[in-house]
């Protein structure tokens, strides 16, 4: 059963068409991760599906909702939940009140305590739960973001490079992390060109090209493809 | 209820505060009784300015909003007052026209705010937006001398204001001297000590979240627009309590208390005591309006001199605020001396667990 | 018929005067700093007492005039190397900072020139198109206030300097990087800002009562023309002086002038309200 359905989208900022005419279906209950080359407009669908720009043409479905024209709180509400690229915490407020300001729309009381001590020993973040967010690494802060996003326990999880700027070590644990949200029922979007990252966790892959589909299918097709490997060999050499 | 008054949000809690707290205001109800009635007048004009600045706290040190448009919803508040105490008669009906002023200061801040707030106005642009339409009010409110400008009974007057209104009254007690004073004494506790529940609830998190990170907490699922126009709409509230209790208090309201320089002291108040914490404002404010009082006896001018002073040297040298940051070192200081204490106590013991921060 | 349409024109050119002219130094320290000048009023009140200060010492009124603009703009410069260099990461304490200095100032000058000076007299000079007869100074003033923008032109689209403040503008550290002086360009542009807003008393004066409180007449209508404006001086605040001297002069003519400033402010709210990225941003994105 299709979860997100992106029905013939088009985003244009003044004459550059960053992504055009696409189609995009998410299942119910699945990894999917979003790859290709930079500039292939990834981030940008990414964005869309969050609702953070209003797509040029196209519709886009939630639950077979047409949520196009809602803001993205509306969409959180639905049962989404977002991971942007770039930490973006609350730096000025302690950890725990960060994950304590994402708890607080789904639980209340003694429930809610449960879980706050439940996410911190899950992230890794119990010792430093009085800290200022804005002090904890680059690593720790993509982490509290994946716990502020799973707090809110989503139907559908939207990951921008959640391993950007992070070890290998931590990498293949956050790798680990979705893995176990997704055999809980949890359907997973990953935006990535780590490619190991991506062989981790992916059940599906849609590869985008120049703002279009480039090729989609299960894993090992993808990874078999030679014009993928092609497009992307020919890019990555370029950063 | 007692985790919301001593929540993450404001400072000053346990024990040592909540009894500081108390002796304050014990000290503050006996007040009257060793003071003449002069002196007591003087302190309730003071306390008149607090709901004002503890407004703007909430909206700039808690909200990230910062309004320079306060003594617009003061002004506001303060000519309905008297408009409406005038044309219902006066006697009892002024605290009807007292919470009839607030509610009408909120109206107009929920219309201003959602014109700048749905329309993505937030930085600099709030403030000068806010300043502007606070400059606008004052002028037009000058230019009202004449006798055409009238609301019901009520002349407007121009720059020399609006005057004969009743104060504060019920039945045939006019609310003035000390009972005046012990009303605002009243308030400013009832409102100090909701603020700060509000601001350690649920809605609070909101609120500094907000501040924090407009797009991160839209993205947890808030719409994060109605928590800043109930931010702006309360902030407002609060100068408009001060307003109408000004034009009550002295029975006139002008224009000056609206436009230029009016409109830049809540803003000095705050920024001196520090905008992150409420006590810090609320303290702050009361020494300033103390000082800024003392010194107007004798010249207006230099008193204003000092104020401008006061802003340029607290963004220059403790852009947290000098209050909160005299506060923040005595905690520091006096909590640091029990550390070590502590500390010596229980070297031998062990190691000290402090996870607690 | 043509007199009653150059009636409309004078009207127009008048109201448009004062929103450029009051607006432009303001718009040009906001657009290349993302700063808004709060003494912004208080360099206008410069401009006016030093012109009428010369004037009364037998300096000639254009030379006067000159000669304030650059007073204010040089305190400008003093102004921008004390404070508000120190201020550039925090914008908003720029703001409470030169509001504390205005508030300085204009107390001040309360204290020791006290309330008002005599002034000087708007020059002489009328003429008359069919039954109307118009002032001559107040087409002086339209006529300055093209020039300002012309030469703002000029300044920044034709000069190195221009190109160099336009690379700030877009990206500092990259234009830092690149070999511009950014700290100079930041104290030559707030120079240039305080000194139009020197020019803008200077040109007032002679048409206005002088009190030290002067300023706060002028900074209504800079701020509205620069929220409506945006960032950018030359497609944004010039737009938006003709857009606001329209609704201004319609309703002046009808109703007055504090009628003529509040429609202006609730335009300016409605129009915040439907574009909150201000004029320039519509006609940037046209452009492209």
């Amino acid at each position: 059963m299709a979860l997100v359905d992106v029905k013939g989208v088009t985003k244009r900022f003044g004459g550059l068409t960053a992504v055009s005419d696409v189609d995009l279906t998410i299942n119910a209950g699945e990894v999917h991760c979003l790859i290709g080359p930079n500039g292939a407009g990834k981030s940008t669908l990414f964005k869309l599906i969050v609702g953070l720009y209003p797509p040029t043409k196209g519709s886009i479905f939630f639950d077979s909702i047409d949520i196009t024209d809602e803001r993205p709180f509306a969409r959180v509400q639905r049962g989404l939940s977002i991971k942007m690229q770039a930490p973006s915490v609350f730096k000025e407020l302690p950890v725990r009140q960060n994950i304590q300001i994402a708890l607080q729309a789904r639980f209340s009381g003694a429930e809610r305590d449960v879980e706050e001590e439940r996410l911190l020993a899950l992230l890794d973040l119990a010792p430093e739960s009085g800290k200022l967010a804005g002090t904890l690494s680059h690593g720790q802060q993509q982490w509290l973001e994946i716990g502020m996003a799973l707090a809110l326990q989503p139907q559908l999880l939207l990951l921008d490079e959640p391993t950007a700027g992070m070890s290998p070590e931590e990498t293949f644990k956050t790798g680990e992390l979705i893995k176990s949200f997704n055999a809980e029922g949890m359907t997973i979007l990953v935006v990535e060109h780590d490619m190991a990252f991506v062989r981790q966790i992916a059940q599906r892959v849609t590869v985008l090209h120049l703002g279009k589909i480039f090729a989609r299918g299960g894993l090992e097709t993808i990874i078999q493809d030679e014009k993928v490997a092609e497009i992307y060999l020919g890019k990555t050499h370029a950063h | 209820m007692f985790k919301l008054l001593d929540g993450p949000q404001t400072l000053g809690r346990g024990w040592t505060f909540w009894s500081c707290f108390l002796a304050v205001l014990a000290a503050a109800l006996i007040y009257p009784v060793f003071a003449d009635s002069y002196d007591v007048g003087n302190f309730s004009y003071f306390l008149i300015w607090v709901f004002m600045a503890l407004g703007l706290c909430l909206m700039w040190g808690y909200g990230g909003m910062l309004s320079f448009g306060q003594t617009f919803f003061f002004g506001i508040s303060g000519y309905a007052y008297g408009v409406l105490a005038i044309n219902m008669g006066g006697g009892s009906t002024t605290i009807a026209a007292l919470m009839l002023s607030v509610i009408i200061a909120m109206i107009a801040a929920g219309i201003l705010g959602y014109f700048m707030i749905w329309g993505g106005i937030s930085g600099i642009f709030f403030g000068i937006v806010t300043l502007s339409a606070t400059l606008v009010l004052a002028f037009f409110l000058g230019q009202t001398a004449g006798p055409e400008w009238h609301i019901g009974t009520a002349r407007l007057n121009g720059f020399n204001g609006m005057k004969g209104m009743d104060p504060l009254t019920i039945g045939d007690f006019y609310i003035e001297g000390s009972a005046l004073y012990y009303v605002m004494v009243a308030l400013i506790v009832i409102v100090y000590i909701a603020l700060r529940m509000l601001v350690n609830s649920r809605i609070g998190n909101v609120i500094v979240a907000t501040r924090e990170n407009p797009q991160r907490a839209e993205m947890l699922g808030y719409d994060v627009r109605k928590y800043q126009l109930l931010t702006f709409v309360i902030g407002s509230g609060l100068a408009g309590l001060s307003g109408a209790l000004y034009t009550s208090w002295g029975q006139f309201i002008t224009p000056s208390s609206i436009g230029l320089p009016a409109a830049a002291m809540p803003i000095v108040w705050v920024a001196f005591s520090g905008r992150s914490d409420l006590t810090a404002t609320l303290v702050g404010s009361f020494l300033l309006l103390f000082g800024f009082q003392t010194i107007t006896v004798y010249s207006q001018q230099a008193a204003l001199v000092l104020m401008g002073t006061l802003l340029l040297a607290t963004v220059m040298l403790a852009p947290q605020g000098f209050v909160l940051g005299v506060g923040k070192l005595v905690v520091d200081r006096w909590t640091g001396r029990r550390r070590r204490d502590a500390n010596s106590t229980l070297a031998d013991t062990g190691r000290l667990q402090s996870d607690e921060a | 018929m043509s007199a009653e349409l150059f009636s409309v024109f004078y009207q127009f050119a008048d109201v448009f005067a004062f929103l450029i002219l009051s607006a432009a130094g303001l718009a040009i320290v906001f657009g290349m700093m993302g700063v808004i000048n709060m003494a912004h009023g208080e360099f206008i009140m410069c401009g006016a007492y030093v012109t009428v200060g010369l004037v009364k010492l037998g300096v000639p009124l254009a030379i006067a005039q000159g000669l304030a603009a650059v007073t204010a703009g040089l305190i400008g410069v003093a102004v921008e190397y004390l404070i508000v260099r120190r201020l550039y990461k925090r914008p908003l304490d720029s703001l409470l900072a030169t509001w504390g200095l205005s508030l300085i100032v204009t107390q001040s000058m309360l204290l020791i020139v006290g309330s008002s000076v005599t002034g000087i007299g708007t020059p002489e000079g009328s003429f008359a198109i069919g039954g109307y007869t118009f002032s001559t100074y107040r087409l002086v003033l339209f006529a300055c206030a093209v020039a300002v923008l012309i030469g703002l032109y000029v300044i920044f689209m034709k000069t190195r300097f221009g190109v160099m403040a336009r690379a700030t503008m877009q990206n500092a550290a990259m234009a830092k990087a690149l070999g511009a002086r950014t700290g100079r360009i930041y104290a030559i542009s707030f120079g240039i800002g305080a000194g139009l807003a020197g020019l803008c008393g200077a040109l007032y004066a002679p048409t206005m009562t002088l009190i030290p409180t002067m300023g706060a007449t002028f900074v209504v209508e800079s701020f509205v023309t620069v929220v409506v404006g945006g960032a950018n001086v030359l497609l944004g605040t010039a737009p938006a002086a003709v857009f606001l001297a329209m609704i201004r002069m319609a309703l002046n003519a009808s109703y007055g002038q504090i009628i003529g400033q509040i429609g202006m402010l609730f335009a300016v709210i409605l129009i915040i309200r439907v574009l909150p990225e201000g004029l320039s941003s519509v006609l940037v994105r046209r452009g492209r």
